[in-house]
């Protein structure tokens, strides 16, 4: 992409345990407590560079593309 | 859950130049609202959804897409093209 927009974040978050049985039963399918509008809520997270990156830190300056990966089969 | 050792990895295996992050302790997920928790035999498992976020310059939520919508990425980037755009006409 050539934007100067965009940076983009994966979240990759891969979950040993898959409720894969026949019997499991969605307890919560809420849908997503954010909306189109909302202040998104500041978050510190590790990157794959080992350091902290702070969705503040882009304010003001980069927009953000927040992409969350489920089981991202990254090799982890 | 994928450490930062697996995400550098993977990362480098296909030439990604932004950042991989890890939510180590789910904070963010939970936050968010994207983990979601599920009865299995009277245990509980907390799963996480794919999503697909847009935040502005100033910290505001311009695009939210979950679940199995999310797994294509192509309204996500036609919602960033919209957002440059804009913000270039400015």
């Amino acid at each position: 992409m050539k934007h100067t927009l965009t940076l983009g974040l994966l979240v990759a978050v891969a979950f040993a345990a898959a409720p894969v049985a026949p019997q499991a039963e969605k307890s919560q399918v809420a849908k997503m407590t954010l909306k189109v509008g909302d202040t998104a809520p500041d978050f510190t997270l590790l990157s794959d560079q080992w350091k902290t990156v702070k969705l503040s830190d882009y304010r003001g300056k980069k927009n953000v593309f927040l992409a969350v990966y489920v089981l991202a089969f990254t090799g982890g | 859950m994928d450490s930062p050792a697996a995400n550098a990895a993977f990362a480098k295996q296909i030439g990604l130049t932004f950042p991989l992050l890890s939510d180590m302790n789910r904070k963010m997920l939970k936050t968010y609202g994207i983990l979601k928790g599920y009865n299995v035999q009277d245990e509980t498992y907390e799963w996480a959804l794919r999503a697909n976020i847009i935040i502005d310059k100033q910290g505001i939520i311009q695009f939210v897409e979950e679940g199995d919508s999310a797994v294509d990425p192509n309204t996500a980037l036609t919602m960033c093209t919209t957002l440059h755009k804009k913000e270039s006409a400015k």
